[in-house]
């Protein structure tokens, strides 16, 4: 894996005009290294989510910049970027996004199509990353007769599908019971420690802080704390 | 693109409104697309009968329908015109039927020398003549009904004149709501009671020698009086006539494209609402790094499938419809491109339809995935 940094550095965002301006950022700068899992913590309307846009190439800020494996991302295109994600970047969202008319295994198949066109035998690609989530019984199943643990397995696969380095989670946990939780918790931990992936994690979950490298708590656009190793 | 699929297909109610949308309008295009063609045909049938290089009518006749007699001297100028090798004499006059069973009803009678060309329908001229009287009349299969006759051959009155219906045609079915006769030139003047030599249209043929436009330009230059036209130039002006001065095509035309505007219209709103429904996988899509072409390909590949499953469904209707047309409407003709023609513009329309889908996927912010 090679060497995958993702930065910002000063980076302010605002939303809004005048007297209706919103800052979810203040001059914010941060590392996130290779094999590592960060935890981003901090109350709503913090910044986690802003940053999470940021560090994932679907947001420019205001002012500072935002490096992706050395490369400053803020002055690229929109095409650009969307080229950055396609290739670097993946995300697991809270209400997990799949696409309702798709089965388990399509779903992470469509995300293989979209990180790499030219794959060959995306279905069996697809369906080895299902069998290691524990979904071999629900390949052909629709996300709507999955439990939220299960789809959120299978949106992890497709996050994963096409092995990008750069996993980005956004309260990956708090749709699911503490079981499941715990369950993807153990696979996004699993991600860092045996490819070496750079995972960040957006997330109030407690759940999360035994599995975390490193704790980033935001508060008012700020970086309050830092704990652990950078 | 089977998400373009899979999502056309979970929506089944709305897929098959917008298949719906699309064969309605198909099946309007190649309908009247067919009225049109068939239309247009039919004005200028019985001139593009003929074997004819050079029309000449009197001055303004704007279609075949409506001719007036010409002085016999016309076609003995004609006939001195270097170049000129034969001349036929055509007549036609609405006159008045008695049925074998008494019944009376207006028809159009068309005479015409033997001379005139093989396709057109006068006794002489048919493969069988010998078999057919010199008083031999014709009428088209089509309009067996209004002609009353229930064996053949049938001895009718035309003008109060004896004749003899002994053969049916195929192809000359009434145009104007009127049935045609067809008979030889000699026999219509007596039923039409003109005097001998008087026509209408004097047809003429050029030696190959001498060209076409050159023998017409003598004959203006000879015959200043009346309209001397090539053969196609009064096909065309007929056509014109029937189709634009009358309006009758601006009609069919309109339907043809209110049908594409209506196939238009459905599509593109249910297109639209399939693709706003989905809003939130186009920003999922691209926030996982697919590219414009690849979100603008999975709504046009939807808008596509759409039209073609109704492009076939709206053949498969219109094929028998026009099939049960040509028993009510006898010129309705569809040429076999015409279908095949409609197709085009319906993966137009539905290309067309899904542009403003197409732009809402392209502009859906990506950063929208981090709302719950």
């Amino acid at each position: 894996m090679p060497n995958h940094f993702l930065r910002v550095e000063g980076a302010s965002v605002s939303f809004g005009h005048d007297e209706a301006r919103v800052h979810a950022l203040r001059d914010v700068s941060l590392s996130f290294k290779p094999g590592t899992l960060s935890l981003v913590m901090g109350p709503s309307g913090s910044g986690k989510t802003t940053l999470l846009s940021l560090l994932g190439c679907l947001l420019s800020p205001d002012k500072g910049s935002v490096f992706v494996d050395g490369v400053a991302v803020n002055g690229l295109s929109e095409a650009e970027r969307t080229a950055v994600r396609q290739q670097k970047i993946s995300f697991v969202f809270q209400a997990f996004r799949l696409f309702h008319s798709l089965s388990a295994l399509d779903n992470v198949a469509l995300g293989l199509e979209i990180r790499d066109p030219a794959a060959s035998r995306r279905t069996e690609v697809a369906r080895d990353l299902l069998l290691q989530f524990g979904l071999g019984d629900k390949l052909h199943q629709e996300p709507k007769a999955l439990s939220p643990g299960e789809k959120q397995r299978v949106a992890i696969a497709r996050a994963l599908a096409g092995n990008p380095p750069i996993l980005l989670a956004d309260e990956p946990t708090a749709s699911l019971d503490a079981e499941a939780g715990r369950n993807i918790c153990q696979i996004l931990r699993s991600q860092v420690d045996e490819h070496g992936r750079t995972v960040v994690v957006v997330s109030h979950d407690p759940r999360w802080e035994k599995f975390a490298d490193r704790i980033v708590t935001l508060c008012d656009g700020c970086v309050e704390e830092e704990v652990g190793v950078l | 693109m089977k998400l373009a699929l899979q999502n056309i297909l979970h929506d089944r109610g709305r897929f098959s409104m917008t298949v719906f949308g699309v064969c309605f309008a198909v099946f309007l295009m190649v309908f009247q697309g067919s009225l049109l063609a068939g239309f247009l045909q039919a004005a200028s049938k019985l001139i593009d009968a003929s074997d004819s290089d050079i029309w000449i009518t009197a001055r303004g006749v704007q279609a075949f329908e409506f001719g007036t007699t010409l002085e016999s001297r016309v076609r003995e100028m004609a006939a001195g015109v270097p170049g000129v090798t034969e001349t036929s004499r055509v007549c036609m006059a609405f006159a008045v039927y008695r049925t074998p069973i008494g019944k009376q009803q207006v028809v159009a009678l068309v005479g015409a020398d033997p001379t005139v060309g093989n396709r057109f329908p006068v006794p002489d001229r048919h493969e069988s003549a010998d078999q057919l009287s010199p008083d031999a009349v014709l009428y088209d299969v089509s309009d067996r009904k209004q002609m009353e006759v229930d064996t053949l051959p049938a001895e009718v009155e035309i003008n109060r004149h004896r004749a003899n219906i002994e053969r049916e045609i195929q192809g000359y079915g009434a145009f104007l709501g009127v049935p045609f006769l067809f008979t030889s030139y000699r026999n219509a003047i007596r039923y039409m009671g003109f005097g001998s030599d008087q026509a209408m249209y004097i047809l003429l043929r050029v030696d190959k020698a001498y060209p076409v436009s050159q023998v017409q330009q003598s004959l203006k230059q000879r015959l200043p009086e009346v309209d001397v036209l090539t053969r196609d130039e009064f096909a065309h002006k007929a056509r014109m006539y029937w189709t634009i001065k009358t309006g009758a095509g601006g009609a069919i035309l309109t339907a043809a494209v209110l049908g594409f505007l209506i196939g238009l219209v459905v599509v593109s709103q249910t297109i639209y609402a399939n693709t706003m429904e989905n809003i939130e996988e186009y920003a999922t899509l691209k926030a996982l790094g697919a590219s414009q072409t690849f979100v603008a390909r999975i709504v046009l590949t939807q808008a596509l499938i759409c039209g073609v499953v109704g492009s076939v469904l709206g053949l498969l209707a219109v094929v028998p419809s026009i099939t049960y047309a040509k028993s009510l409407i006898p010129w309705i003709s569809a040429p076999w491109w015409l279908p095949c023609a409609m197709v085009v513009p319906s993966l137009a329309m539905c290309s067309l339809a899904s542009i403003v889908s197409v732009r809402s996927a392209l502009t859906v912010e990506p950063g929208r995935v981090f709302r719950a």
